[in-house]
């Protein structure tokens, strides 16, 4: 644009041209500031994620084996990992893999949905009311931290073998981890987002809604993480314990009935299958979600590495 | 370009004179006579005797009597502790008064009945959101229709120059445009009056200077008062149609400088120079008086 010294021109029209400049200026200032992301293709992020866990696997199995072949030791203390794999195929041709399995990612499902209907308002609840706050808070902490195996024989005598034991068992895993991680989630929200808030002319009910429930979500996820282990931990411990009765058969059961039997590769294979349970639902759930909610609030250091 | 500074020491006897004179008269100093703001219209914020201190502690603001006419861009300056940015929280209606009055011309100071749109040094973006559904939650708090939100939010971000920029969430933006988020975020609440608490301390000085004139634009464009408050003596000058100075301990009115023509500032002018020069020294003599 050049300069015009001589005549002045019509003000609206400077107005105009100095408004371009402006959108000009800032445009470029945005571009200069803005992080620039590299593009790199999809396939190899997934595969620099998911070789390295295989190759690690491969290679434990692989030395697992070795040494079995070279010590040779007696195959009903230290079963190689055919052993192992030929007794989960026992167990699958009679059914009671398939059985155990259901039964029990059933329960810790089901227990686990009823454990944040039940934790979540009680995590709201405790969140906002300071009183409540501060007579059940050291509770609700010291509950997290005491094994919820610990309320297995108190279960027994009083729900007796039956579902009602396990149940309650599980709940009581998990309803303080998701209760602590809402509760911390809410204590971390920026004092600054609610006075937001609160300009906009935001009620009691939105504030907690559209400002304070999803600014807790971070938080609130990883209670809910951990509360999935301590429900899945729980489980086991009960269903190893209480055998019998009108409790089904769940992989603790398999666990325990394999352990009656002195079937070592059995006893294995059940804790592997247990393991990649827990492995595959921490990769199918709660990986994706935790890392699509940082991600949107740039909270994951260097996006998808 | 600007007028005689009002004999800033003097600032008691001026906001003192005011309760006595016909109420209506904004408190603009005698050189430039207040043609364009004839008495009859009402302050858009009148400020009477506020004084505000937190429990028994010491006075934080001290018979602070302003008012504030509609459209006027105001800067409150100050150094640290002056009470700036409390004031600003009891025009908001975000802290109750000790003593005086605060009347907004919607009469009204509570954030959720109208009163004033505030905008903070963090942009306090929702980061969940991005930045069209954090202009769009505004305005869905203010009470706008579902199906008008996003046409609305997307004009607001265009008034920004940001219209390209609706889909991204705040941490994919510049501090700047964070800020300008926040902007647009502060008009869709459609309050007449503006309140900005250093909206623009954070950012580095580029930017500063470039926001300076979009803020300007801005200003220009919807007629709205706003109410600046900064530590930044050059950024007072460069955009207050009026800057008030504030002294610290209580803060009290100190001083008061008025600029009559305030088109084509720019940061580096030299009657932006001159007024900063002015004031600092002004201000410098209130800190002085602290070290007494």
């Amino acid at each position: 644009m050049p300069r015009d010294t001589t005549v002045p021109r019509p003000s609206s029209e400077r107005s105009e041209t100095k408004d371009d400049e402006l959108r000009t200026l800032s445009a470029g200032l945005d571009r200069l500031q803005s992080a620039q992301g590299e593009l790199r293709p999809r396939w190899r992020t997934a595969l620099s994620k998911v070789l390295p866990p295989i190759v690690l696997l491969l290679a434990l199995l692989a030395a697992w084996q070795a040494y079995v072949v070279i010590a040779d030791p007696r195959p009903d203390i230290a079963p190689g990992p055919l052993q192992v794999a030929g007794a989960l195929g026992e167990a699958w041709e009679t059914g009671r893999l398939q059985e155990a399995v259901l039964t029990s990612l059933e329960r810790g499902v089901i227990g686990f949905l009823i454990a944040i209907a039940v934790g979540t308002p009680l995590g709201l609840l405790l969140a906002e009311w300071k009183p409540l706050r501060r007579a059940a808070g050291p509770l609700i902490s010291g509950l997290t931290v005491l094994p919820s195996v610990a309320w297995v024989p108190a279960a027994i005598i009083w729900f007796g073998l039956s579902d009602a034991t396990v149940y309650f068992v599980i709940l009581m895993g998990a309803i303080p981890s998701i209760v602590n991680g809402l509760l911390s989630g809410i204590d971390q929200v920026p004092p600054q987002l609610r006075r937001v808030g609160t300009v906009l002319g935001a009620s009691r009910w939105q504030l907690a809604t559209a400002v304070i429930l999803p600014a807790a979500l971070p938080g609130y996820v990883a209670g809910l993480k951990q509360g999935w282990a301590f429900s899945w931990r729980s489980l086991m411990a009960a269903e190893i314990i209480a055998v019998g009765g009108s409790i089904g058969f769940g992989l603790g059961s398999m666990l325990q009935q394999s352990r009656e039997l002195a079937d070592l590769a059995g006893v294995l294979g059940t804790i592997l299958l247990i393991l990649a349970i827990g492995i595959l639902i921490e990769l199918a759930i709660f990986g994706p979600l935790e890392r699509r909610m940082l991600q949107s609030r740039g909270l994951a250091l260097g996006g998808d590495r | 370009m600007i007028s005689a500074p009002v004999g800033s020491a003097e600032a008691g006897s001026l906001s003192g004179s005011k309760g006595a004179v016909a109420a209506l008269t904004p408190s603009f100093d005698g050189v430039t006579p207040p043609a364009a703001q004839p008495p009859a219209v009402d302050p858009a914020v009148r400020l009477s005797h506020v004084t505000k201190r937190y429990g028994s502690g010491p006075l934080v603001l001290d018979d602070v009597t302003l008012d504030i006419a509609p459209g006027e861009f105001v800067c409150l300056l100050g150094a640290s502790g002056c009470g700036k940015s409390t004031l600003l929280n009891l025009i908001a209606g975000l802290e109750p008064l000790t003593s005086g009055e605060i009347r907004t011309a919607t009469g009204s100071l509570s954030p959720s009945k109208g009163g004033a749109a505030v905008m903070f040094q963090e942009s306090a973006l929702m980061p969940w959101l991005t930045a069209r559904k954090n202009v769009e939650l505004a305005l869905r708090l203010r009470g706008v229709p579902r199906g008008e939100r996003r046409e609305e939010a997307q004009r607001l971000l265009a008034t920004v120059n940001l219209a390209e920029a609706g889909d991204k969430r705040p941490h994919e933006l510049s501090g700047g445009m964070r800020q300008r988020v926040a902007l647009a975020r502060a008009l869709a609440q459609d309050r007449p009056v503006l309140l900005m608490d250093e909206p623009f301390a954070a950012l580095d000085a580029i930017t500063r200077d470039l926001l300076h004139e979009e803020l300007e634009r801005v200003w220009r464009a919807t007629g709205r008062t706003i109410v600046f408050v900064t530590h930044n003596v050059r950024e007072a000058a460069r955009l207050g149609q009026r800057v008030i100075l504030l002294s610290s301990r209580p803060g009290r009115v100190a001083g008061e400088w008025k600029v009559a023509t305030t088109t084509g500032r720019r940061i580096e002018s030299p009657e932006v120079a001159a007024l900063a020069t002015e004031i600092t020294a002004e201000l410098r003599k209130e800190i002085r008086r602290n070290a007494a």
